[in-house]
């Protein structure tokens, strides 16, 4: 059976699964938890775990956004020594 | 060094600004797709393999920018154009990011998925491990920049050491994490191309996301390139 044939996401059904059958992305790790979660755990969780896809959106997001921030730095840099009118010092000039 | 002032520009402008502006309409449109297709449930996994179109493209981005900074360092090495070392630093800069992303959505996605009820954020999987060793590797790239005063001397051995980097990526994030069992696909082949285990619907989302992660790096890059070069520009001659 195709990973495909099955039913989509938001019916949240729970399909019999033959789990000797192909095991994508690996049953051998996993242990099923015995506890309900908690915390950080049971906001992630909710929604069929789509908060997870949620954080990691937001990781790329916030990281690209910090990388612009750094080149907007540089310009900063450029444009007061531009007013200056003198170059700036190599020795200052940040890695980054 | 040669006369900046005497250079043509180094980027072609309008091309710039068209790509960027595609790339925004297009990464809009991979995002929206990526949440809104339904596609196949399966259990662990449930709404997570949504990640595959952000978790995998950051490293396939990363690839990417490691072969753009090899190519320049090794263009350097053949033509001491010092357009080329800053090339070969930006890309080098932009992939490292890129490759830490990797790694942080890596990170939360496991601990939510496969390691919920453990608390666990790092298990050691091969590839994971492996690719964490080759961003140390290549992030001494920058503090081998750093140590070295003299312009043209610091571009050489850069580049030198920045190629030998380049080298040991395919091992790091392909030959030696396939050889071990591992939380990730791949041990059977080539899990982005094969026929089984990626379902139909996702394919095109997941390469349209590939192609805009890689394309949104080259706008990244070539933004760094313009400021670098300029900072070069002002360094050389000053106003």
């Amino acid at each position: 059976m195709g990973i495909w044939d099955l039913e989509p996401v938001p019916s949240m059904q729970i399909i019999p699964q033959d789990t000797t059958a192909t095991s994508p992305y690996d049953t051998v790790w996993t242990q099923v938890p015995e506890q309900q979660p908690e915390g950080l755990e049971r906001v992630m969780l909710a929604e069929d775990k789509l908060f997870v896809v949620l954080a990691v959106v937001l990781i790329i997001w916030f990281g690209l956004l910090f990388f612009l921030y750094r080149t907007d730095r540089r310009l900063d840099r450029l444009e007061r020594s531009l007013e200056r009118g003198i170059s700036q010092d190599p020795d200052e000039s940040v890695v980054g | 060094m040669n006369a900046p002032s005497t250079r043509k520009p180094a980027i072609d402008l309008r091309r710039y600004r068209f790509v960027r502006a595609a790339v925004g309409v297009w990464m809009t449109g991979v995002i929206g797709f990526a949440f809104l297709r339904d596609i196949p449930s399966l259990e662990i996994l449930e709404h997570t393999a949504r990640n595959l179109y952000f978790h995998v493209p950051m490293w396939f981005t990363m690839m990417a920018a490691v072969i753009v900074a090899a190519y320049h360092s090794a263009r350097y090495l053949a033509t001491d154009d010092p357009v080329r070392d800053v090339r070969a630093e930006q890309a080098a800069r932009v992939g490292f990011v890129f490759g830490l992303l990797g790694i942080l959505t890596g990170i939360v996605w496991a601990r939510f998925t496969w390691y919920v009820g453990q608390g666990i954020w790092w298990n050691f999987d091969p590839r994971q491990t492996m690719v964490a060793v080759f961003l140390l590797i290549y992030g001494a790239y920058f503090t081998l920049r750093s140590s070295i005063d003299e312009p043209t001397r610091r571009a050489r051995v850069a580049a030198v050491y920045n190629l030998f980097a380049a080298a040991t990526m395919p091992f790091l994030t392909y030959v030696v994490p396939r050889q071990m069992p591992s939380l990730h696909p791949g041990a059977e082949g080539s899990p982005a191309f094969s026929e089984t285990d990626l379902a139909p619907v996702m394919r095109p989302i997941f390469y349209a996301a590939i192609i805009g992660f890689i394309v949104l790096f080259w706008v990244i890059y070539t933004q760094r390139v313009r400021t670098a070069l300029l900072e070069e520009e002002l360094e050389e001659n000053p106003l």
